[in-house]
């Protein structure tokens, strides 16, 4: 057992290194850019998995909070001046506090009547903001001033910087995820993604803890909002509150394996280079092939592997330490 | 202005009557196979598609090509019941919501690459016909759908409580293991349950031609009215999503003639919080699952 545990400290602490070295290395800004995506959504998947994967609340309106946290922070940038790392935080406090409403409405639905609710306020909070137009644009959306390099301002000359910014969020989307994981909460929310009434019934007070979580996974998805819009200097409604954001946090967790630590950052790997590499055959995208290419794979893993494709991960890696002899 | 208000309250429940067409499907998907199809306003889009092309291509008459899209998705319907829902039928509902995602995910964008995101319209001779009555004015393919909406309705309707199938539905929806114990066989039963709610989604795709544009999203529009129509009118009950859709039809009109051109979606979504803020069980009592 504590063998064990060394080699998965050893294999962690290889897999940051190369990460920590990628972009000394790679210098492309195309690859940059992917590797920033798959981050990215890998981080954005972490947070959804925590009400979608373990509580088994599956949201498809994650963009309500992933738009909240980049509209703060754009706001107070432009409007007041204040740095995008506050406004990041800020994002983060106004997505947990508008989790609450939120959640008293679409958590007295189950099921898919849940995740139609969740569809229902993101788009109400899309609509909200293009169509008033005193509070943030309008549908025109705005351009952020760009400051040069200004790190204070979350703003960095080439995309290395930006990748370890990524990179820092999703290290502390699965350290929280970890942490969650080995605590009592853990236990209560896979309790409740299994069976609400029988969780309820032996003293899990569902409500709270599906409150709580919401919280952690809206606070987290608003960070990768802010993150988002400044790294494409661009805001509007259409980008900040996007279904495919909505989709995309779920479907790379369910592809990789819903409600285990590292399932989304599989699914989001997966994804996103085959998107890239349709792009990169194909030319600019067809419209619509990569969600056609997406939506066929979701099909395969649901039908074939509901428990994703970290399964067929760990399986591999069981034959694999099966065929080494004992003492290895 | 009682005037203005009963020409929106006609407008309301002429275009309410496609909605219930949609709403009815997902509520009898909802009731006997148990699950949510997040791809009904797919199958409007396709019946959309095939009313233009035979339209088009051979000059029939959008209204009479529901004699083809009717059929053409029904048959798509049991397919898609027989070789994929089958398959994830059970307690988890993580399979079932994504299933059906990834289908209205995978239609929409095939749409998408082989019909590009343009506008399609047909126009027939009574597109532009209206009938006036007094002040107030009906247009003629509004009328029509609504009619045949209706008739569609009603004739469901009566196939769920006169034909022997439609009672085993019934069954099947209240308690399918009885209904199995007495001889139903589950898996038909939803077969034909679900083709029949897609030949009502091609139904209305057929209705919506004369006077509506066809283009891949335009699915998301009726389906977003029918599931709110279908939680108002309480689940799984196919009178309650009929006289929600309807309503619901009526306020976004009202919404449209008092509040502004584009809030007909604010009202409808204002309506969903509100019920599922004040009655989450839906208008007609029942129970939530």
């Amino acid at each position: 057992m504590a063998k064990a545990g060394k080699g998965k400290m050893l294999s962690l602490a290889a897999l940051a290194a190369i990460l920590l070295v990628l972009p000394q290395v790679v210098k492309s800004s195309f690859a940059l850019d992917i590797f920033i995506r798959i981050l990215l959504f890998s981080f954005i998947g972490v947070a959804w998995n925590l009400i979608g994967g373990y509580a088994k609340q599956l949201s498809l309106g994650h963009a309500a909070f992933f738009g909240l946290g980049a509209y703060t922070s754009t706001i107070m940038q432009v409007d007041f001046g204040i740095s995008p790392w506050i406004g990041m935080v800020a994002g983060g406090v106004v997505a947990m506090l508008a989790s609450l409403p939120i959640g008293w409405l679409c958590f007295r639905l189950r099921g898919p009547y849940f995740t139609i609710a969740t569809i229902a306020t993101a788009q109400a909070l899309m609509l909200i903001f293009l169509k008033f137009r005193d509070l943030a644009w309008g549908a025109e959306g705005t351009t952020i001033p760009n400051l040069g390099s200004s790190p204070l301002m979350m703003q960095f000359e080439g995309k290395a910087a930006y990748y370890y910014v990524v990179l820092g969020l999703l290290a502390l989307g699965l350290a929280i995820t970890y942490r969650i994981e080995q605590s009592w909460m853990g236990y209560y929310l896979v309790a409740i993604g299994e069976n609400e009434d029988a969780a309820e019934a032996i003293g899990v007070n569902a409500s709270r803890i599906k409150r709580d979580i919401f919280m952690i996974s809206s606070f987290l998805t608003a960070l990768a909002g802010t993150f988002y819009v400044q790294y494409i200097y661009f805001i509007d409604p259409a980008t900040a509150f996007n279904f495919n954001i909505s989709i995309e946090a779920a479907l790379v967790s369910i592809v990789g394996g819903i409600g285990t630590l590292w399932g989304p950052v599989i699914g989001t790997v997966l994804l996103e280079t085959t998107s890239a590499l349709l792009q990169s055959w194909l030319g600019s995208t067809t419209g619509g092939l990569q969600l056609t290419v997406y939506a066929l794979i979701l099909m395969a893993v649901i039908l074939w592997r509901p428990t994703g494709l970290i399964g067929v991960f760990n399986e591999a890696r069981q034959r694999y330490l099966k065929r080494q002899p004992a003492h290895a | 202005m009682l005037e203005t208000v009963a020409q929106a309250v006609i407008n309301g429940l002429l275009i309410g009557g496609i909605y219930a067409l949609v709403s009815i499907g997902v509520t009898l998907i909802f009731g006997v196979v148990k699950i949510v199809n997040f791809a009904q306003g797919e199958f409007v889009m396709i019946g959309m598609y095939i009313s233009f092309f035979l339209a088009t291509q051979f000059g029939i008459d959008p209204v009479l090509s529901l004699l083809v899209s009717m059929p053409a998705l029904f048959v798509v319907g049991v397919l898609v019941q027989h070789f994929l829902i089958r398959r994830v039928l059970g307690p988890n509902d993580m399979p079932q919501i994504f299933l059906t995602f990834a289908l209205s995910l995978l239609l929409l964008n095939l749409a998408l690459m082989l019909f590009t995101a343009n506008y399609r319209t047909v126009h027939t001779s009574y597109s532009d016909e209206a009938i006036h009555l007094g002040g107030l004015y009906i247009p003629v393919a509004k009328l029509i759908a609504f009619v045949v909406a209706m008739g569609l309705s009603g004739a469901l309707w009566v196939f769920l409580h006169a034909t022997d199938l439609g009672k085993a539905m019934r069954a099947a929806a209240q308690n399918r293991d009885v209904a199995t114990l007495m001889g139903i066989n589950p898996n038909r039963v939803f077969c034909v349950a679900f083709g029949a709610a897609l030949a009502l989604a091609g139904a209305a795709g057929s209705l919506l031609m004369p006077f509506y544009s066809a283009y891949p999203f335009v699915g998301q529009v009726f389906v977003l009215m029918a599931f709110v129509a279908v939680v108002l009118g309480t689940l799984g009950n196919v009178l309650g999503a009929l006289v929600a859709s309807l309503m619901m039809g009526v306020a976004e009109s009202l919404g449209i003639q008092f509040v502004g051109a584009d809030s007909g979606l604010i009202v409808v979504f204002a309506m969903f919080l509100l019920t599922l803020a004040f009655k989450p069980s839906g208008l007609g009592g029942g129970r939530v699952r």
